[in-house]
């Protein structure tokens, strides 16, 4: 099927099957490989992206669900030359080990902080808990998230936001 | 260690005036590559390259897989070459004998070997190539080499005035002949080891553009899925190749050694016509086994044979005899899978009589081995191209899917890519080995006086040797590969290393005891088998950890004050021990509802002692707090430190919590997440970890932090209702 959407900013068209995942999409047709596979069910939250500002599993969402769409993904986090203020926390923090998982959880962060800027650990521990890390980088995540919604409420901007 | 410098270092100039420092390492010194002044080309023994233009490349021969290699040992070289770790970008080894791991002679990364194996000489790398800077720039200046001196990448006069950038000095530095050893920077000159620094990493993992294999893109590249047999051992009798070959985007559809292959032009395309295909497997040689009859097999082994002595000290019979009490406990513990988040992938490419590779690996001259057999090329013919791992855990030593991508490349002839889905990647993983123990001692009073451990099961090495061996040995004629194998084994000790996968961390029971027997039964069900983050140690830990609580409660002592008494003598032991017992308060009273348990545990040369307090919340185990001391000698990066041993942790946690592989009539039960469970960000612990500050050689942080914190865990639940867990994964309802 022909295929349009919104991706990080920009149109783009494409001709695809309909039930291809929007994952593979962003990957090989668009060539965003930020987004990562994992577990193809939606069950690790590696390949997580916003669709129309809501953070979905991009393995798990055919492409034609995200037709028309507005999607965001860790390449379009940042606003030209300036990083999102997570990615920014993630490298102060020096929260990556292997790193695969990041993507997914700074991308569900983002939606997080998007929607709550000043969360409470619960609301962050509950909003990180699809996203697994094997290498076992939680603490990290939570202070990183922490430094920037504390600095979020002493009025830091934070970039762009799907 | 104790080398000279003209033994391992080399130094030449390169292409376009660049100053190179190569090494070769001890050990193979018969095999270096030697300088071409010639080819103009980059040069792949090069450690270290500076160029003109002042920039500085450092050759990583220790792949990064999270464990932080990429930080740790550039900053080793930058320490003593005087610049910022920054400014240094690192490039990932081709293979080559000169980044072979000495401990191993093959080009891997495990066993949290890598700083320690790079400690020496990546600073003795580093202090040559700026010595040389110093005595070009004191040429060009003509004044003393030993008044000038290097800073931040550049050379200063001795008036603290004028001074050089590197870049500027290369092409002259390359001339200078260093001679007598260099001295190391005293640790009170250090600038970069064991301070507080970021990952040079860090941006590239946090703005999506680190490349992993999985996102290796070449132009004209297609997808391989491939569908391997349920049970180990199957062989492909026919499948519908006609009807999958005429579905859309299907290039190709073919049988290979590992069964059966599909390729198109998409991955969504391959995977659908992979659900398409339908297989007639010949299970006459299959596995057949179920878990239980891997322990079944097991325990008639046990009964049926003592087993190898590896350790015996005093007599363990007269212990016995002369005693009050004899106490005696058997443990037993799963499969484990790797569960890396980044799936098995390669991608590859023959063409004009060679294969080039791309893959996350932990042994890129492995991986050569295995393309070569999977094809009619020689290793000679074949390139690896190391990319970023996401994850390793031991599971990218074994080159399975290299094997599977260099078959599809060879057959297709163009570029292709093997990803596998997380379901092939838990079924057809190679598994930390299920193992059983069965430990007996001996008590006089509150007095240990004998100590007996019967490990039952398999060797890593039995299975790991088929490409091990040939790639010791490159240059051997393929048909000889199986042979090597086979002589590897057999010269054990000789021609490989002694394999003690199955009782490292057994047989350096460090208790003071005076009767001591420790055996291994071997004994090998079929199912496959690799290493596995701290591997034998994760095992063995468990049952001594657990068992040496077991004769506290029996001594009717403490756990601290039992383990504090046999272990006076071992002075790292006792200080981590004393620390975490303050750390954690571990004599102060405990929440309602909550216990503490103890481990004390020694792997790859670091020291670990954790203190776990966990609770039994609505029928399931939970963990609030890990309270950690470790000694890993000198720290290189603090944070990194940090980061493993808390890594480590959840490692250990997520095993003795939920890991389990199960087999049912040989095919593996597990698929994904959801009946594969990972340790998520709402049952996280809070984790506290105390490094001790020392100046001893540093020794590895990848690993120790597993093995204690699983019988810790059991140890507190006993504490908490007085039921012993002696087989994982531990149960809330024992």
């Amino acid at each position: 099927m022909a295929v349009s959407l919104t991706v990080n900013g920009d149109e783009r068209s494409l001709n695809i099957e309909e039930d291809t995942p929007l994952l593979w999409v962003l990957r090989d047709e668009l060539g965003l490989k930020g987004t990562k596979f994992g577990c193809g069910a939606g069950l690790c939250g590696a390949c997580t992206v916003h669709l129309n500002g809501q953070p979905v599993r991009s393995c798990s969402t055919p492409i034609e669900m995200a037709a028309g769409g507005r999607v965001t993904t860790i390449e379009g986090l940042r606003e030209g030359d300036r990083l999102h203020a997570l990615q920014e926390a993630w490298i102060e923090h020096g929260v990556p080990q292997c790193g695969y998982c990041q993507s997914g959880q700074i991308m569900s962060a983002a939606h997080l902080l998007a929607n709550n800027p000043a969360p409470s650990r619960e609301d962050i521990v509950a909003a990180m808990t699809g996203n697994l890390c094997r290498c076992g980088t939680y603490s990290r995540i939570i202070a990183a998230v922490e430094s920037v919604a504390g600095a979020e409420s002493s009025g830091r901007s934070q970039g762009r936001e799907a | 260690m104790v080398m000279s410098r003209r033994n391992f270092l080399k130094v030449s100039a390169g292409a376009s005036g660049s100053l190179m420092v190569s090494m070769t390492l001890p050990g193979c010194a018969g095999i270096q590559t030697g300088y071409e002044p010639d080819t103009g080309e980059w040069r792949p023994d090069a450690w270290l390259e500076l160029t003109a233009d002042d920039e500085v490349f450092f050759t990583l021969a220790r792949v990064e897989m999270g464990q932080g290699t990429y930080t740790g040992l550039t900053t080793l070289i930058a320490e003593e070459l005087e610049i910022q770790p920054e400014r240094i970008t690192p490039r990932f080894a081709p293979v080559a004998p000169e980044y072979r791991n000495p401990l191993y002679k093959l080009q891997l990364t495990g066993g949290s070997t890598s700083v320690a194996t790079s400690w020496e000489p990546l600073r003795a790398a580093g202090a040559e190539a700026r010595q040389m800077l110093v005595m070009a720039a004191a040429r060009v200046w003509n004044v003393e080499a030993t008044e000038c001196r290097a800073s931040d990448g550049r050379v200063v006069h001795p008036n603290g005035i004028d001074s050089m950038a590197y870049g500027q000095l290369v092409e002259l530095a390359a001339k200078e002949v260093v001679r007598g050893e260099i001295a190391l920077k005293p640790q009170s000159e250090w600038k970069y080891i064991g301070k507080q620094r970021g990952k040079l990493d860090a941006r590239a993992k946090s703005t999506g553009t680190a490349v992993y294999g999985i996102d290796v893109d070449l132009s004209d590249m297609v997808y391989g899925v491939v569908s391997r047999s349920p049970r180990r051992g199957g062989r492909v009798r026919d499948f519908n190749a006609d009807q999958v070959r005429a579905m859309t985007g299907v290039l190709d559809v073919f049988e290979i050694e590992r069964g059966v292959a599909v390729v198109a032009d998409k991955y969504w395309r391959a995977r659908k016509a992979q659900d398409a295909l339908k297989i007639d497997w010949d299970f006459s040689d299959a596995v057949s086994l179920s878990t239980g009859d891997v322990f079944d097999s097991y325990r008639a082994a046990a009964d049926d044979d003592p087993g190898e002595s590896e350790r015996s000290e005093g007599s363990f019979a007269s212990a016995i005899e002369e005693s009050d009490r004899v106490v005696q406990a058997e443990y037993a513990q799963p499969y484990l899978a790797h569960a890396t988040l980044e799936p098995m992938n390669a991608t590859a490419w023959y063409r004009e009589d060679r294969m080039e590779v791309w893959a996350p690996t932990q042994a890129p001259d492995l991986g050569r081995i295995a393309a070569a057999r999977a094809t009619d090329l020689r290793p000679d013919d074949i390139t690896i191209n190391t990319t970023f791992l996401g994850g390793g855990f031991g599971r990218r030593l074994t080159q399975d899917y290299i094997e599977e991508a260099a078959a599809l490349a060879y057959r297709v002839g163009r570029p292709v890519k093997v990803i596998w889905s997380r379901e092939e990647d838990t079924r057809h993983d190679l598994y930390r080995p299920a193992m059983l123990h069965r430990m007996k001692a001996s008590l006089s009073g509150s007095e240990l006086t004998g100590w007996r451990h019967q490990i039952v099961g398999p060797q890593i090495l039995d299975w790991y040797v088929r490409n091990a061996a040939p790639a010791q040995y490159p240059w051997a004629p393929k048909f000889m590969y199986d042979t090597l194998g086979k002589v590897g084994l057999m010269a054990e000790g000789i021609a490989t290393p002694k394999d003690i996968s199955a009782i490292e961390g057994a047989i350096e029971y460090p208790y003071r005891v005076s009767n001591i027997d420790i055996r291994h039964t071997h004994t090998d069900p079929g199912i496959p088998i690799t290493w596995w983050r701290s591997v034998g140690f994760s095992h063995n830990g468990f049952a001594v950890e657990t068992f040496m609580d077991e004769l506290a409660h029996e001594a009717g002592e403490d756990p601290y004050q039992f383990r504090r008494r046999l272990i006076s003598h071992e002075p790292r032991h006792l200080e981590v021990l004393e620390r975490v017992v303050r750390l954690a308060d571990w004599q102060s009273p405990v929440p309602e509802g909550r216990a503490r348990g103890l481990a004390l545990f020694r792997s790859f040369g670091t020291y670990v002692a954790q203190v776990v307090e966990a609770g039994i919340e609505n029928g399931a185990v939970r963990v609030y707090r890990v309270s950690c001391s470790v000694d890993c000698g000198q720290v290189v990066n603090p944070r990194i430190v940090e980061d493993q041993i808390e890594g480590g942790i959840l490692f250990g946690l997520t095993a003795a919590l939920y890991g389990e592989i199960t087999l049912q009539n040989g095919e593996v039960q597990q698929s994904n997440f959801h009946d594969y469970p990972l340790m998520r960000q709402y049952e996280r612990p809070e984790v506290v970890v105390d490094i001790v500050d020392s100046s001893e050689t540093p020794t590895g942080v990848g690993e120790p932090g597993v093995p204690p914190v699983i019988p810790a865990l059991g140890n507190a639940l006993f504490a908490l209702n007085g039921k012993r867990q002696r087989s994982l994964p531990l149960k809330a309802d024992v």
